[in-house]
Order: C-alpha cells, then sequence, then structure tokens
C-alpha cells in the first residue's frame, strides 16, 4: 500500500509524525516528508494510524 | 424508502443544553440518525457516522452550519461555510497564521503567561476559575496575537458569546444574541492595520492584503473568524478542565506525577466534555445511513458530543480517563472543516495543565454553574474553595 499526502490540505499539526515517526516527519519548516511512503507489515499499521489520526484528513492509504 | 427515526425531543431545551449527556445516550441507543420534528432536523448521533459525515463534503455541505437562515446568510464567503474547492484557497488562508509552524515562535510566551497565572491563583487559597483563568487566559491571548487592546479587548468575551449564539435555531438567545454579534461585524468590517499592533499577526494579516497575497477585503472577514472561534470554545475547554480535575482528584494526581500526560488529558477533557454542542451541515442528496434516509436538502445536526461518548468507539466512555488519549475525538471536528484553531487551542490548554500540574497540589470544587448555550457548552462560574500550591 503508499500513503498519499494531499499536500494543499496538510497544515502540519504533527499528529502523523507521532503515530508513525518511522514512516514521516515534519521537516523544519513544518512541511510533511513522506520517508517510507510504500508500507507494508508493522509499517502498515503504523500508516494507518497515521491516516486515522489526521484531524484534517490530508493522508489515505490506497494500492501502490 | 425507509422512515427515518423520530424523536420528540427539542435539542435547544435548557434542561438538555445544561447536561446533554442522558439525551445523548438515548438518541445513539435510538439510531445513528434520528429525525427530531421539533427542530427540523437530522442528528447524527454516533461516533463512525459522524466522522464519515464531516469527511464527506459533497454529502454534507457546509452553505447550512448554522441553523437560521440569517446566520448562514452572513457566514457566506467565509471557509467555515464554504464547499471545496472555493474552501480549499480560503482555509489556507485562514489558516497560515494558525498552523503548528505558524505558532512555534509563540509557545514560549503562552507558557510563561499561563505560568504566572496559575501561580498567582495557587497561591491564593481559592479564586472563581472561569473569569480568573478560562475567560481571563485565552482573551490576552487572542488579543496579543491579533493585536488589539482597548475597548476591543473589553469586548472580546460578549462578542465572542454572542457570535458562537447566534448559530442557534431562532430561539430567544438567538435574537438577543444578533445585535452583540453585529457590533463584532461592524468593527471586523471597519479596522485597519492601523488599529493593530505593529508585529502581531492581525497586522500581518493585512500586510498581505495589501500585497495582494490574500483577496482585497479579507482581512477583516479573517479577523472576525478568529475572535468569533476562538474564544468562547477555549474558554469552555479551560474552565472545564479545572471543573474536571476539581471532580476527579485522583486524575489530576496522575497528571501531576505524569506531565507527558498532559497532550492526553487535554483530549481526554475535550472528548469527555465537548466543547460545542452541535454544528450543521445541509444534506445535498438524499443519503441512507443504517437504513435512515436524510432527505436532499434537509438540515443535519452533528452532536459531537454524543459521537465522543459512543461505547462502540471508546470503552467505558462515561469514565473521565486521563490515560486513554483518545487523539482520534471529534470536538474539534474532523476533515477539510477540522477545527482551523486547533494547534493554538492545545498551545493554551497545554500550558494552563502544565502550569496546575506544576504549581498546584489540590483543588476542591464547591460550586459549578451552567448556563444553557445554544452552541458553546461551557462554565458560567466555577468556584476553586481550596487549592494548595505545590
Amino acid at each position: 500500500m503508499r500513503i498519499h499526502l494531499d499536500r494543499p490540505r496538510c497544515e502540519g499539526h504533527g499528529l502523523c509524525e507521532e503515530a508513525a515517526p518511522r514512516l514521516m516527519h515534519l521537516d523544519d519548516d513544518g512541511e510533511l516528508v513522506l520517508d517510507v511512503p510504500d508500507v507494508e507489515g508493522a509499517d502498515l499499521d503504523a500508516a494507518k494510524a497515521a491516516v486515522r489520526v489526521c484531524p484534517v484528513a490530508a493522508l489515505r492509504l490506497a494500492a501502490a | 424508502m425507509t422512515a427515518p427515526t423520530e424523536s420528540g425531543i427539542d435539542i435547544w431545551d435548557d434542561d438538555v443544553l445544561v447536561d446533554p449527556y442522558p439525551t445523548y445516550a438515548a438518541l445513539r441507543e435510538q439510531a445513528a440518525v434520528v429525525h427530531l420534528p421539533k427542530n427540523d432536523m437530522y442528528v447524527l448521533t454516533r461516533y463512525d457516522v459522524i466522522r464519515d459525515a464531516l469527511g464527506d463534503p459533497e454529502t454534507f455541505s457546509s452553505t447550512s452550519i448554522g441553523f437560521n437562515p440569517m446566520v448562514n446568510e452572513a457566514l457566506q464567503g467565509t471557509s467555515l461555510a464554504s464547499d471545496p474547492p472555493i474552501h480549499t484557497q480560503l482555509r489556507a488562508t485562514l489558516s497560515q497564521n494558525l498552523t503548528p509552524r505558524a505558532l512555534r515562535g509563540l509557545k514560549v510566551v503562552i507558557d510563561e503567561k499561563a505560568d504566572k497565572l496559575v501561580a498567582e491563583l495557587a497561591a491564593s487559597g481559592s479564586f472563581e476559575a472561569i473569569d480568573s483563568l478560562a475567560r481571563a487566559f485565552p482573551i490576552e491571548i487572542v488579543a496579543d496575537l491579533i493585536g488589539f487592546s482597548g475597548h476591543v479587548k473589553d469586548n472580546m468575551l460578549r462578542w465572542g458569546q454572542a457570535a458562537m449564539q447566534v448559530i442557534g435555531p431562532l430561539n430567544q438567545r438567538t435574537q438577543e444574541s444578533f445585535p452583540i454579534a453585529g457590533e463584532l461585524y461592524g468593527w471586523c468590517s471597519s479596522v485597519t492595520a492601523e488599529d493593530l499592533t505593529p508585529g502581531s499577526i492581525g497586522r500581518g494579516i493585512f500586510d498581505a492584503e495589501t500585497r495582494g497575497d490574500i483577496p482585497q477585503g479579507s482581512a477583516g472577514h479573517i479577523i472576525h473568524q478568529y475572535l468569533g472561534a476562538g474564544v468562547d470554545t477555549t474558554i469552555a475547554s479551560i474552565g472545564n478542565i479545572i471543573a474536571l480535575f476539581g471532580r476527579h482528584p485522583e486524575q489530576f494526581e496522575l497528571v501531576r506525577r505524569n506531565p507527558e500526560l498532559v497532550p492526553a488529558a487535554f483530549a481526554e477533557v475535550l472528548r469527555y466534555w465537548a466543547p460545542v454542542h452541535i454544528w450543521g451541515r445541509k444534506a445535498m442528496r438524499d443519503v441512507e445511513i443504517e437504513g435512515v434516509t436524510i432527505p436532499a436538502g434537509a438540515q443535519v445536526g452533528i452532536l459531537f458530543g454524543a459521537g465522543n461518548r459512543d461505547p462502540r468507539h471508546y470503552e467505558d466512555p462515561d469514565t473521565f480517563d486521563v490515560m486513554r488519549n483518545p487523539v482520534d475525538h471529534l470536538s474539534f471536528g474532523y476533515g477539510p472543516h477540522g477545527c482551523a484553531g486547533q494547534g493554538l487551542a492545545k498551545l493554551e490548554a497545554h500550558a494552563i495543565i502544565e502550569a496546575l500540574a506544576r504549581r498546584v497540589k489540590t483543588l476542591t470544587i464547591s460550586d459549578e454553574v451552567r448556563e444553557p448555550s445554544n452552541i458553546t457548552r461551557s462554565l458560567e462560574s466555577l468556584q476553586v474553595a481550596k487549592v494548595v500550591a505545590a
């Protein structure tokens, strides 16, 4: 599965980073960087958690 | 077409507004969508249904976020009351000063102010928490942020309360509040850059308008939304923090012993007592949810507090538990219209909870007063009979 980011919608709340620190992080400007966009196994669970906590629904998971 | 499940309750009845949770539980157990003929509205009662609706602006439009036509008319052209794609640009303009990255520099100042205020109150032996803390703190923060003082600051509380009240149905509370909300509207229509402190975010919004970064005439609108949305809601949640720690001293003790629980504690305060009762949407098509059809064009009401206590989503939902960390609570809404000011709200509330954990050993509440209000659910007064400084 691949994590998709709706860039204009992302406001940098950072909850996804807390849920999945291995997969994504906010850079120094507060822009979200997807470090591991393609996920499986344990990463997939973390990615689901990140998608779930985004308060503005800027992340989604879809087939790679 | 299945007939919707109906209930004869009035969701804006005084008794329901003061203590809505028994009503929410009854409605939620009745169905995920309940038709309230008295309010000419369909309410969403369960967690999943609410979250799905908030994430689906094509079906659930924000053009009817208020429960009377006048307020929806007045809110036209704001991000609050618009749908994508227009919403996307308006929202970006509104939120660019409120994102966590934009607010990063404010944290130190907010923390210092919270610590000073809480330390003074902790040393005083007893205090009334709503005026002296829940109202005083966010009003000062927002006034500094937008860059005003004097008569505007003095009016912020009544303007902010009225701006929320008029979102309700055309009851007496709404009608009495329209003239006051109009004062706020009038001020925001005439405010200029020179009225605001140099270096403030408010001044920055006018500079952006002058540069052409945001549409001409939008600066006043944005300031209106900051004042309308950022005052009454934050006041409610800070008052609720004190009230819930007073009612649950063992929970406060957990936070005192482990300040890492501060964000989880605030999320739980928001989940347990939603600062906003209800928010509107309009059904854009016939939509069937769990066997109930909401007809196209119908007014929809989203009951955040009902969803937050849904046992289908949260275990033991009527228990206040600071260890729960319900990061997906519904009190900030969700999706494209999710609270734009949640970063600032968290900065303020976390600063207060951290200061309480540092400065207060115990607090005892003697009196808690609520008055019915259409949209915001907050305490009118909260007497801390005894506070022991740490």
